[in-house]
């Protein structure tokens, strides 16, 4: 399993997807696209455990670990925030006026859209956000 | 609209609440976290059986100190435990002397309103070294961590014996030991994490490389070490304006936590509270906010 902690912060993302490339990039059969798919869903993530999660908080520790189960990929992002759920967000208008859109909810629809299963746990050690991202899922 | 979406949003199983332990009740819910509430209510012998867990062996030998009897060399009992029917503490405290007067381990632990574990003091003291009486408030029962108030000569003193902010003694270089002795007892007792408030930068750091991560203060861990960068804030408030602000004391962690305990954070607007750190049990979160640290 690969883990890094880092702060909840901003400044914080790039090094996530970082890590995201570089673990990736030491495992055969991960295109870029995945890989892509990933640090965008990972993004989203941390972000939302950053403005949200950790607001009106002394920010602590987003932990972000990747295994690597042969037919497919599991990430999960654990924080010591406020429990968000990101799976109650409803989706975007996709066919909405773009003056007619809310704003924000588009970094969620994206990765419902390119991760194949997210389950959501809170407890007291913490909230749980765990993505899998199948292999096979990525061809054609 | 979701291409090949399964969602699964599942709470962790929470499992009845009993107060009294019971033969059917841990077969029943065998990964239900136990609560030291409901192992205090157990009777003395038994309890004493459970406790026993969470001192290391070893550390027990290096004082002669059988680990099951709990008693020295000459006969005396030198563990001392209080775990009271009733409470949802535990205090374990160990002895090298038949009069229980110098004290090498320390460790209160207590439920908390979530139902998981926090470490509320551990302190580990060679009853060899020197002693620093850098607590002067006796006043305040739970405070011996020397914050509430400060003696200012023993604290140098103590600072220049190379001790941290809230050590009365050298350390015994065993906390990593003590640390996985715990995690045992949490594995036992069906606990995933605990959590502690670290009270100085010191033992933040020293947390850190033994697998914590932060609950609240990993930001401001990461604004110190910044901050105390060339040109940042707290390295120009190292003005030897105090014995405790060096210039040089922005190198060390020791150095460091000093500063920070003389209240140096006031130069970012910050102060040391709030802080709040959490273990995975068995796992290092890997957080490093001073790299390359010397102690």
């Amino acid at each position: 399993m690969h883990q890094i902690t880092r702060s909840a912060e901003l400044t914080s993302l790039p090094e996530f997807r970082k890590y995201i490339n570089l673990a990736c990039s030491h495992h055969s059969g991960i295109d870029k696209q995945i890989t892509y798919d990933l640090q965008l869903a990972v993004d989203e993530a941390c972000t939302n455990i950053i403005t949200h999660g950790y607001q009106g908080m002394n920010p602590g520790s987003i932990i972000l670990s990747l295994e690597f189960k042969g037919a497919y990929i599991e990430v999960t992002i654990t924080d010591f925030g406020h429990a968000f759920e990101p799976i109650q967000t409803p989706a975007p208008d996709l066919e909405a006026g773009l003056e007619d859109r809310p704003t924000g909810g588009f970094g969620l629809y994206f990765i419902y859209q390119t991760m194949d299963e997210i389950e959501y746990t809170t407890n007291p050690y913490g909230n749980r956000l765990t993505f899998i991202k199948k292999l096979e899922s990525a061809v054609g | 609209m979701f291409r090949n979406l399964q969602l699964k949003s599942t709470p962790d199983r929470i499992e009845p609440v009993t107060d009294q332990l019971t033969s059917s009740w841990l077969e029943q819910y065998s990964e239900a976290p136990i609560l030291l509430s409901q192992i205090n209510l157990l009777p003395e012998n038994i309890k004493k059986r459970v406790y026993r867990i969470l001192i290391p062996p070893e550390l027990l030998a290096r004082f002669q100190i059988d680990p099951v009897s709990w008693k020295g060399a000459g006969g005396g009992l030198h563990v001392r435990l209080d775990a009271r029917a009733g409470s949802n503490s535990v205090r374990l405290m160990a002895f090298s002397d038949d009069d229980r007067m110098d004290e090498f381990f320390h460790l209160e632990i207590s439920d908390n309103a979530e139902g998981s574990l926090e470490i509320k003091m551990l302190q580990l003291n060679d009853p060899q070294s020197p002693r620093f009486g850098t607590v002067i408030n006796r006043e305040v029962d739970q405070d011996v961590t020397g914050k509430a108030g400060r003696n200012l000569e023993e604290e140098q003193r103590a600072m220049e014996a190379g001790l941290a902010p809230g050590q009365i003694r050298d350390g015994l270089g065993a906390l990593k030991i003590t640390l996985n002795q715990f995690e045992t007892f949490l594995a036992a007792t069906g606990h995933r994490a605990y959590f502690l408030e670290p009270q100085f930068y010191s033992a933040a750091w020293l947390f850190e490389k033994r697998g914590f991560a932060y609950v609240r203060g990993h930001k401001l861990m990461d604004n110190i070490h910044a901050e105390f960068q060339h040109g940042g804030r707290l390295h120009q408030a190292l003005d030897s304006s105090t014995s405790f602000r060096k210039p040089d004391a922005w190198r060390f962690v020791r150095g460091r936590a000093w500063a920070i305990h003389d209240g140096i954070l006031e130069a970012i607007s910050e102060k040391w509270e709030d802080l709040r750190m959490v273990k995975q049990v068995g796992r290092k979160a890997g957080v490093e906010t001073f790299p390359g640290a010397e102690y």
